[in-house]
C-alpha cells in the first residue's frame, strides 16, 4: 500500500464517500448454533463475527464474583484476515482491544441479576479493513441481545479521524494507516460514551467536533443494530396468516388452509421428481 | 383478541407508566425500558417475554436435572443453569446410608426433581421428597430454551395436551426447557418432534392449528409408509437409495 | 453446565437407534449432511473458503508470502497448517494454545495434502537455497456441529483449488499477465468414520463423536490411492472395521470430489 496523494478532492474521500458517511453494513443474527448468541456484520470491506455464551458457570472457579457476573471478551484477528499472515494466539493489540472493548460493553449489562457466573463474549475478525475494534463491538452488543443477556440498552460504535486536515467519519484503511489521527468511539443510546480512545494529533476544536461526528455515526449504526435484531423475527410473525378471531369467519379460515395445503403437495411433488 | 406482537430490543421504551414494571424491563427517569429482547406483554404489569436465555432457578420449579458429580452428603446436578443443584442426601425419597448413594443414583443419570430453595448466594437445593418427583430410568429427554417453556405447555395446558394425545405419550415439561417424554408404547419420535416445531416456531401466531395440521400429515404419511414398506427394503439392498441424500441422487440420474 | 459428560438415558437412546440401524437425524451409516461450499469469500487471503456440513461451519483462508525455505529441503517451497478451534465454536473449546485435538487435526490435514503431492513443491522454489513460497493454510473452527476432520479437509482443498500465487504483489514471476493459480495435481479428501461396538458410521455429529467408540480418518486421493490415515480415540479396531472403513472412503471421497470440486 502506498500512501495516497490526496485523500478528500472537491469533498470526496478516495472510495467516494462524503466526509459524514459511513460505509454499506449489513448484519446477520443469531449465525451459530451452539453459541447462546450470535452476530454476523459486514462493514466495508470488514468481516467479523461475534458469539456469546453465557450467562455460564466460571471456569476457573476462582474468578467469579459473589454479587455480580462477569464479563470476559475475546478479540482475535484471524490469520488470513490482513495483509500480511499474522501468526495465531493473541498479541499485544489484541490484549488491548480486548479490554477496551468489554470496558464498553460492560456498563449495559444488568451483571448484578447473574452473580457468580460469567458472560464471555467472542469477536473473530474474518476480514479486516480499519475500524475492527468497533464492528466487533457493534456485533457484540447484538449478540449479547441474541443470547438473551439482560442490558440497559444497545452499544453502538465508529470511528472519526482526520485527513488533509479534515475530519471524517469511519476511516478505511488508508485513511487509518496514513491519515493524521484516529479516534474510536462507542456509547449507548442515552449518549454515554463507553469507549474513547484517539491516537494522532487533534486540536481541541477538533476533538470536540470529532465527538459530535462519532455521535451521528453511532445513532445510524444504532438504527442498523435494532433493525437486523426487529427484523429477524417481524419476518417470521408477518408472514403468517392472523389467528382465528370469532366462529363466524372459521369457513373462510378453512378455505383459505385448504389452498395452502394444496400449493404445498404441488411444490412437494416437483421436489421428489 | 388478536394480540400484536410488539417486539422489543434491550433500550425499547415500553411504557412512561414506572408502576406497571414486570420482568425483562427497568425504570430509567421516570420511564419504564426493556431489558431484554422479546415481544412485550401488556397486562396489569408489561413484561417482555425473552425470545431466548437461560434458565434461572427458582423455588417450587419442578426441572429435570443430569447428575454430574456425587460427593459425600450430595448430588451436584446440572440443571441447565450457569447454577448447579444441590440434592442432598436426606432429600431423596428413601431413607440411604451415604455409601449406598452412587448405587441408587450415579452420575450421569437423570432426576426429576423440585427446586427447594435459591438463596441469595445462589445456592440451589432440589428435592425429590414428593410423589410426582423421582429418578428418570426410561424414556426420552429433549431440550428446548426455557423461554418457550410457556408456549409448549400453552393456556392451560393446552399445547401440551395437544401432543400427548397425538402421540399418547406422558409428557413432563420442566421449567428449565428440559422435557421428559415417557410411555409405553407411546410414540416418542412424533412427541419429540412437535416439541421441536413448537421451539423453532413459539413467536410465529397459529401455532395450534399449525401443530393440528402437523400431527394429520404425519398419520397420513405414516398409514402410506406401512403399505409401502416391502417395496423400500428391496431398492435398500440393491443401491444406497438413501434418504435425501442429493450426492448419490445425482449420480444415479 | 457441563457438556462434557452425555447423560446415560441419552447415551441408551442412541445405543438403541443404532441397533435399529438409525441414525437420531434419519441418516443412513454412509450418509453425509448437507454440504455447502462457498469460495473466494476472503479478498485479502490468495484463497479462501468457507463450509457448512450440517452445522459444522468453518472457514479455511490460504496466505501465500515469500520466505525462506527450510535448510534440508532448499529448492522446496513450505506448506504450513494451522487450525483454530475457536471458543465460539463450542462450550467446551477454551482460548489458550492449541489443545491436542486441534493439533492433530492440522497435521492429518497437512499430511493428506503434502503425502498426495498434490501441490509440487518444487514449482514453488523462487530462488533454491534462499526464496521460495510459503503457502500458510489457516483453519478457523466457527462451530462445531461433529466431523470438523472433513469439513476442514474440504474446505481447504476447495480453498487451494481457486489460490493464485500473488506474483505481481510481490513481483516475482516471470509473466505480467494477472497471478497464475496454484499448481493442483491431486484432490485429497477426508472421510472419516465412527465405530460403536459393530456399527460404523460415516460424517459423526457431535452426539455421535461422543459415544464413538473411536474414530478412523482415511483420506484419499484422486487416483484413489490413500495419503494419509489417523485412528483417534480410545478403542481398538479390527483389520474387518478397518477393510470396511477404506472402501466406503473411497467410494466417499469420489463422490464428494465429483459433486463439490468440479473435477
Amino acid at each position: 500500500m502506498t500512501k495516497p496523494e490526496s485523500f478528500i478532492t472537491n469533498g470526496i474521500r478516495i472510495d467516494g464517500r462524503k466526509p459524514e458517511e459511513i460505509r454499506p453494513i449489513t448484519i446477520e443474527v443469531g449465525v451459530l448454533d451452539r453459541a447462546d448468541g450470535s452476530c454476523y456484520i459486514e462493514h466495508g470491506l470488514n468481516k467479523v463475527l461475534a458469539a456469546v455464551y453465557g450467562p455460564r458457570e466460571v471456569h476457573p472457579r476462582h474468578m467469579q464474583k459473589p454479587t455480580t457476573a462477569i464479563v470476559r471478551f475475546r478479540y482475535n484477528m484471524a490469520s488470513f484476515s490482513v495483509e500480511e499472515r499474522k501468526r495465531p494466539g493473541p498479541d499485544r493489540r489484541s490484549v488491548e482491544v480486548s479490554k477496551v472493548s468489554r470496558e464498553a460493553l460492560e456498563p449495559v449489562i444488568f451483571t448484578e441479576y447473574f452473580p457468580k457466573s460469567s458472560i464471555d463474549v467472542f469477536v473473530e475478525v474474518l476480514q479486516a479493513d480499519a475500524g475492527t475494534r468497533t464492528v466487533g463491538i457493534n456485533a457484540a452488543s447484538v449478540a449479547l441481545a441474541d443470547a438473551g443477556i439482560p442490558m440497559r440498552g444497545l452499544v453502538s460504535a465508529c470511528a472519526v479521524g482526520k485527513v488533509d486536515g479534515e475530519l471524517v467519519l469511519d476511516l478505511m484503511k488508508e485513511e487509518d494507516n496514513y491519515g493524521e489521527a484516529d479516534m474510536p468511539l462507542a456509547m449507548t443510546q442515552t449518549g454515554e460514551i463507553t469507549l474513547l480512545q484517539m491516537d494522532g494529533n487533534l486540536t481541541p476544536e477538533e476533538f470536540e467536533k470529532a465527538i459530535e461526528m462519532a455521535q451521528e455515526g453511532c445513532k445510524r449504526i444504532y438504527e442498523i443494530q435494532r433493525n437486523a435484531l426487529i427484523e429477524r423475527y417481524k419476518r417470521d410473525i408477518e408472514t403468517e396468516e392472523e389467528p382465528l378471531e370469532t366462529p363466524e369467519e372459521e369457513p373462510v379460515e378453512v378455505e383459505t388452509v385448504v389452498e395452502n395445503e394444496a400449493e404445498e403437495e404441488t411444490s412437494e411433488e416437483v421436489e421428489s421428481e | 383478541m388478536s394480540e400484536k406482537q410488539r417486539i422489543v430490543i434491550p433500550g425499547d421504551l415500553v411504557s412512561r407508566d414506572p408502576a406497571r414494571r414486570g420482568d425483562g424491563t427497568y425504570v430509567r427517569d421516570g420511564s419504564l425500558y426493556a431489558s431484554l429482547y422479546g415481544l412485550v406483554n401488556e397486562r396489569e404489569k408489561i413484561r417482555v417475554v425473552p425470545l431466548s436465555g437461560k434458565y434461572v432457578p427458582t423455588r417450587r420449579d419442578v426441572v429435570v436435572g443430569f447428575v454430574k458429580e456425587v460427593t459425600f452428603s450430595n448430588w451436584i446436578v446440572d440443571i441447565g443453569s450457569p447454577y448447579e443443584g444441590l440434592l442432598h442426601v436426606s432429600e431423596y425419597p428413601r431413607r440411604i446410608e451415604l455409601d449406598e448413594m452412587s448405587a441408587h443414583l450415579g452420575i450421569g443419570e437423570a432426576v426429576l426433581v423440585e427446586v427447594k430453595e435459591v438463596d441469595p448466594m445462589m445456592k440451589v437445593e432440589l428435592t425429590m421428597r414428593d410423589r410426582r418427583l423421582r429418578v428418570i430410568r426410561s424414556g426420552r429427554i429433549v431440550e428446548i430454551s426455557p423461554s418457550k417453556v410457556p408456549r409448549l405447555i400453552g393456556h392451560g395446558g393446552s399445547m401440551i395436551s395437544l401432543i400427548k394425545g397425538a402421540s399418547d405419550c406422558s409428557i413432563v415439561v420442566g421449567q428449565n426447557g428440559r422435557v421428559w417424554i415417557n410411555g409405553k408404547g407411546c410414540d416418542e419420535g412424533l412427541a419429540a418432534e412437535a416439541i421441536d416445531k413448537i421451539e423453532s416456531e413459539s413467536h410465529i401466531p397459529g401455532l395450534t392449528d399449525r401443530l393440528g395440521r402437523f400431527f394429520e400429515e404425519t398419520k397420513n404419511d405414516a398409514d402410506l409408509n406401512e403399505s409401502d414398506s416391502e417395496e423400500e427394503v428391496v431398492v435398500e439392498s440393491g443401491e444406497e437409495a438413501g434418504k435425501g441424500n442429493n450426492i448419490i441422487d445425482e449420480l444415479l440420474e | 453446565m457441563n457438556d462434557d459428560v452425555m447423560n446415560q438415558l441419552k447415551k441408551d437412546y442412541l445405543y438403541k437407534l443404532m441397533l435399529e440401524n438409525k441414525r437420531a437425524d434419519g441418516r443412513n451409516f454412509e450418509e453425509y449432511r448437507e454440504i455447502e461450499i462457498q469460495t473466494d469469500i476472503i479478498d485479502k487471503a490468495e484463497g479462501s473458503a468457507s463450509i457448512k456440513l450440517g452445522n459444522t461451519y468453518l472457514v479455511a483462508g490460504i496466505k501465500i508470502q515469500p520466505g525462506e525455505p527450510f535448510p534440508d529441503t532448499p529448492d522446496d517451497g513450505v506448506i504450513i497448517t494451522n487450525i483454530e478451534l475457536l471458543p465460539m465454536a463450542s462450550p467446551i473449546f477454551e482460548a489458550g494454545p492449541p489443545r491436542e485435538d486441534a493439533v492433530e487435526l492440522a497435521r492429518v490435514i497437512d499430511r493428506g495434502i503434502r503425502e498426495s503431492k498434490a501441490i509440487d513443491l518444487k514449482q514453488l522454489c523462487i530462488t533454491p537455497g534462499e526464496k521460495v513460497w510459503i503457502i500458510f493454510i489457516d483453519i478457523h473452527v466457527l462451530n462445531d456441529g461433529g466431523n470438523i476432520m472433513d469439513a476442514a479437509s474440504l474446505a481447504t482443498t476447495a480453498a487451494l483449488l481457486k489460490t493464485k500465487i500473488p506474483e505481481k504483489q510481490y513481483q516475482l514471476g516471470n509473466n505480467n499477465n494477472d497471478d497464475k493459480r496454484l499448481p493442483i495435481r491431486n484432490i485429497p479428501i477426508a472421510t472419516t468414520a465412527t465405530t460403536l461396538e459393530n456399527t460404523i458410521i460415516l460424517d459423526p455429529t457431535n452426539d455421535e463423536e461422543q459415544i464413538a467408540g473411536t474414530k478412523l480418518t482415511i483420506i484419499t486421493n484422486t487416483n484413489n490411492t490413500i495419503s494419509a490415515i489417523q485412528k483417534s480415540g480410545r478403542e481398538p479396531l479390527t483389520p474387518t472395521q478397518i477393510q470396511h472403513i477404506t472402501t466406503l472412503a473411497k467410494e466417499q471421497s469420489q463422490k464428494l470430489r465429483e459433486k463439490f470440486l468440479e473435477v
